[in-house]
């Protein structure tokens, strides 16, 4: 019934499309991240280009939709991000909240926007929880989560005939969960765990561990571990040689911007699935060459997100000619999305976006033809396989 | 393959030669503490605060100034000794006449204000410091592969070792620094000014550490908390060699590096916590540590 | 060496005392210790600083080189105020310290503690002289310093500081726990260097040691110095100073 209401809105909406535009309507968007730590790089100031980009693709103003970005540091603690999405949210009228890196600073923003007439449209944010047991009606989860990169390398990889694995855990509640989604995952897909070492968080030294784990006669190191644990692990596999010696690193939550600060030389030969490379076709390279010339920086997926995200936010404003949280979020999970990022989707009920994603290799120094060319296509994940299915989340949204 | 006691040589040796590259931290860092400690009488908990400096100030001569491994491998311990000599005079001699503790207490507090500050401008995920390109690579030594770099780091620290050793041992700077341990008033009274000696003591122990701490930078990350990690195991290594025994804390730095390793081999869960049992072992046996003087 | 000792011999009794102790009050923390020594000492002078034990004579010497923190009152050494100075600029202006103890460096090779107080005047014997001064240090020069005999250990204590050019040296019982051959070695060695124009303050228990080298006595009887017995008097006033030193 209530679908059906929603329906006739919408088909109401689009009909009375050109008397929307006599009155304009206002929008702000706030991206909130890290801009001075350790996920600026990430997100930071390109999350608020690539919102930028979109809304001038977008042409928003032709449309009659003004739209004005707020942006803020939320240095990765949660309470300074529900401070700021608080304040933003009640105080300026902030309809929909961008980006939001970290699990910690996702959910907290999450619980703010839930019952606030706003929107949080998450990019770089991990936890495959915001989709899970804590989604929110008023939370769509756009780029990737831990659940999709865990299992993207550990499925992909076995298939690729990578099929020993040996995990490098930080012995901590966040690896031990890395590690056993990603064995079990492998397991399932026929490939064998041949040993596991559990490294004490954070970790300085693993030179022995990664002895041990050369020792092993595995295929493929699994990092069941994240940022300076997972950059240090790659730089001293580097050192000792382990890549050359025939052994693959599987970084299961590292980025771009990781590879890029490591270096192709530490780098080489590391696997990682991630969302969105610049380079994968025609449209991503000319958006991601757009965005280098206002960013300075080749695209990270998360920011490539943000530029999706608000693209389709914004058909779906237009769309509803509303800016109710609860009639642009019906319509977003409504429409197909399409963009340059992730060519065609669609967003779940429970708020996850489902596009592919792919599995890459890091190139070696030599393979590499220039700056920022980083990465080889290994396989694509299919959409439909690519996220956790819907069932399994324990979202309380889905019945 | 033969075996030793079930274990494969390769992954015995390996280890064993992980366990010499540990040491070697280990050795520097506790010399200096050794240093200052028998001088000063002061446990330097600022040391690994002191350690990580080192790495930093490696890292901003790269970043900001484009001065590179080398010459960070001498400016970096003479910038932070300098700070170091600052501190002593401002803050450390204040407390001289004091009981242990209080020393204890400050230049822990010291070295958590340093770590925070840190911490507040760079994080924890670390920042990148690179191989300088004359030592990457590495080579095959048959039972494992040697990084070129892990290779110079113990030779660098078995020279720094031995070269402090010598100036100590066999120099007249050396004897003045020995005969200031046993009786400063004395050498005070020979017209010697102790208190310079004790404050250029103090910034050169200071500086072993941030020499450790720009040896470490190309292996580990450069972040706000490396030092107060390793601190921890140095400390106890110390307590094993005998506070203030210089040759005792080269030793017993390399030689528990050693025993870590090999206990990776035999008994991996044990490695985090052995130097730990033998610290409790030597101090119930011999309370002075092994090479310490009875007091 | 007799010319290099030489050097040393001073072109005259001075008009004026080397050095001169005036109200000198001290304290070990809060307990006071001197309250009121005065005394002088001419250039080439051996004086003695005779007393029970506790009565303030090794507490004078640490005052007068500046070890003991708390002092009071005034110290002139060859016309300068040493009252605020640290120890080591008292050292730097001539000032030899033989301490009670010895304070033989366990740490360090006779050699090195023979090298340890740098030189502070020029014409200071050369180790060499010390060698003939001393010959059995000779040949222990790499042992370890605390390894000698306590005898050898004195004469190491002493020759450490002829190196260092000092005109006046301050000798805190030198024959304590020695055996009478050595004691007597040692007492050809003072009478020596008092030839040799060195000025020297001694604190001595053994009374007939100090008149065997010392030109003047002074008595210190709780912190202070009650009376001066100069040496050829000694024998007249034999019963004065037994009743002082308790003997």
């Amino acid at each position: 019934m209530r679908k059906t209401v929603l329906l006739l809105g919408g088909l109401a909406a689009s009909l009375m499309a050109t008397s929307a535009l006599a009155q304009d309507i206002n929008i702000k968007m706030g991206v909130l991240n890290d801009r001075s730590g350790i996920y600026a790089d990430l997100a930071g100031e390109g999350s608020v280009i690539a919102a930028q980009m979109a809304v001038e693709d977008f042409d928003a103003a032709g449309k009659g939709i003004n739209v004005e970005i707020l942006s803020a540091d939320h240095q990765n603690k949660p309470d300074v991000a529900s401070n700021i999405a608080r304040q933003w949210v009640d105080d300026e009228g902030v309809n929909v909240i961008l980006d939001v890196p970290t699990s910690s600073t996702a959910l907290a923003v999450n619980e703010v926007t839930r019952n606030a007439n706003a929107l949080m449209l998450n990019s770089t944010g991990g936890t495959s929880e915001l989709t899970g047991s804590a989604c929110s009606p008023h939370t769509a989860h756009w780029t990737y989560d831990t659940w999709a990169l865990a299992h993207g390398t550990g499925s992909a990889m076995v298939e690729q005939g990578f099929d020993k694995w040996f995990f490098l855990t930080a012995d901590y509640a966040f690896g031990h969960a890395l590690e056993q989604d990603t064995a079990a995952v492998v397991e399932a897909a026929g490939g064998e765990v041949v040993g596991t070492v559990r490294h004490p968080f954070p970790g300085q030294d693993f030179s022995s561990f990664l002895l041990q784990a050369q020792s092993s006669g595995a295929q493929v190191i699994g990092l069941a571990n994240a940022g300076g644990d997972t950059v240090n692990a790659i730089k001293q596999a580097a050192e000792f040689g382990i890549v050359q010696q025939g052994q693959s690193l599987a970084g299961l939550l590292i980025f771009l911007t990781d590879v890029h600060a490591l270096g192709l030389e530490a780098a080489q030969g590391l696997v990682l699935t991630e969302a969105f490379y610049w380079d994968l076709n025609d449209e991503t390279r000319e958006w991601s060459a757009r965005f280098e010339e206002l960013d300075g920086d080749k695209p990270t997926m998360v920011q490539a997100g943000v530029y999706s995200a608000v693209l389709h936010y914004l058909k779906a404003v237009e769309a509803t000619g509303s800016t109710d949280a609860d009639e642009v979020i019906a319509k977003m999970k409504e429409m197909p999305t399409e963009d340059p990022i992730f060519g065609e989707g669609y967003l779940r009920e429970d708020g996850r976006k489902i596009h592919d994603m792919y599995l890459f290799r890091v190139k070696s120094p030599e393979e590499s033809e220039g700056p920022w060319d980083y990465y080889e296509v290994l396989a694509t994940i299919p959409a439909e396989r690519a996220f956790r299915p819907l069932e399994e989340g324990n979202c309380p949204l889905v019945e | 393959m033969f075996e030793l006691l079930g274990i494969p040589p390769q992954a015995l040796f390996g280890q064993l030669l992980l366990g010499l590259i540990n040491g070697s931290f280990y050795a520097i860092l506790s010399l200096g503490l050794a240093v200052i400690f028998g001088l000063l009488n002061i446990i330097n908990f600022t040391h690994g605060a002191q350690y990580m400096l080192g790495a930093f100030v490696a890292w901003f001569l790269l970043q900001y100034l484009g001065i590179g491994y080398w010459w960070a491998l001498i400016i970096a311990p003479i910038a932070v000794g300098i700070t170091g000599v600052i501190l002593e005079r401002l803050m450390i001699s204040k407390l001289y006449h004091l009981d242990h503790l209080y020393g204890l207490l400050l230049t822990f507090g010291i070295a958590l204000v340093i770590q925070g500050l840190l911490r507040n401008e760079f994080g924890i995920s670390g920042l990148p410091y690179s191989i300088p390109p004359q030592l990457a690579g590495g080579q095959n030594l048959g039972f494992m592969f040697l990084p070129n770099y892990r290779g110079w780091v113990v030779v660098a620290s078995l020279v720094v070792c031995l070269a402090t050793w010598f100036v100590i041992e066999k120099t007249r700077l050396g004897a003045y620094l020995r005969a200031a341990t046993e009786n400063p008033t004395l050498v005070g009274a020979f017209g010697i000014n102790v208190p310079r000696l004790v404050t250029l003591t103090y910034g050169f122990g200071v500086a072993l550490a941030a020499f450790a701490g720009v040896l470490a930078a190309p292996i580990y990350s450069v972040n706000p908390n490396m030092g107060a990690e390793l601190i921890i195991v140095v400390f106890a290594v110390v307590v094993i060699g005998g506070m203030g025994s210089i040759l005792g804390a080269i030793i017993t730095g390399f030689g528990l590096g050693i025993i870590e390793g090999l206990t990776r081999v035999f008994y991996p869960e044990g490695s985090s916590v052995v130097i730990f049992v033998i610290m409790a072992i030597v101090l119930l046996i011999k309370p002075a540590g092994l090479f310490g003087r009875a007091a | 060496m007799a010319d290099a000792l030489a050097q040393q011999r001073p072109a005259a009794a001075a008009a004026s005392p080397l050095l001169k102790v005036a109200d000198l009050e001290g304290w070990y923390g809060e307990s006071h210790v001197l309250h009121g020594i005065n005394f002088d000492v001419r250039e080439g002078e051996v004086v003695t600083l005779l007393g029970r034990n506790g009565a303030g004579k090794t507490t004078t010497l640490k005052a007068i080189m500046g070890i003991l923190a708390k002092r009071r009152g005034s110290i002139t050494f060859d016309g300068k105020e040493l009252i605020k100075l640290p120890a080591r600029a008292i050292a730097r202006l001539g000032v030899g310290y033989v301490p009670e103890e010895r304070g033989i460096f366990a740490s360090l090779s006779v050699d090195e503690n023979l090298m340890l107080p740098p030189q502070v005047k020029p014409g200071g014997l050369s180790v060499d002289e010390i060698f003939q001064l001393f010959p059995n240090l000779r040949e222990r020069r790499t042992s370890q310093g605390t390894k000698l005999s306590g005898g050898e250990q004195q004469m190491l204590s002493i020759g450490r500081i002829l190196r260092t050019g000092a005109k006046m040296i301050l000798l805190d019982e030198p024959t304590e726990g020695l055996a009478p051959v050595i004691v007597q070695q040692i007492g050809e060695t003072l009478a020596k260097l008092k030839r040799e124009g060195f000025t020297i303050v001694l604190v001595e228990q053994n009374f007939r040691f100090a008149a065997s080298v010392a030109d003047r006595h002074y008595v210190v009887e709780q912190g202070k110095v009650v009376d001066m017995i100069l040496n050829e008097d000694l024998d007249a006033s034999t019963e004065k100073l037994h009743a002082y030193l308790g003997v």
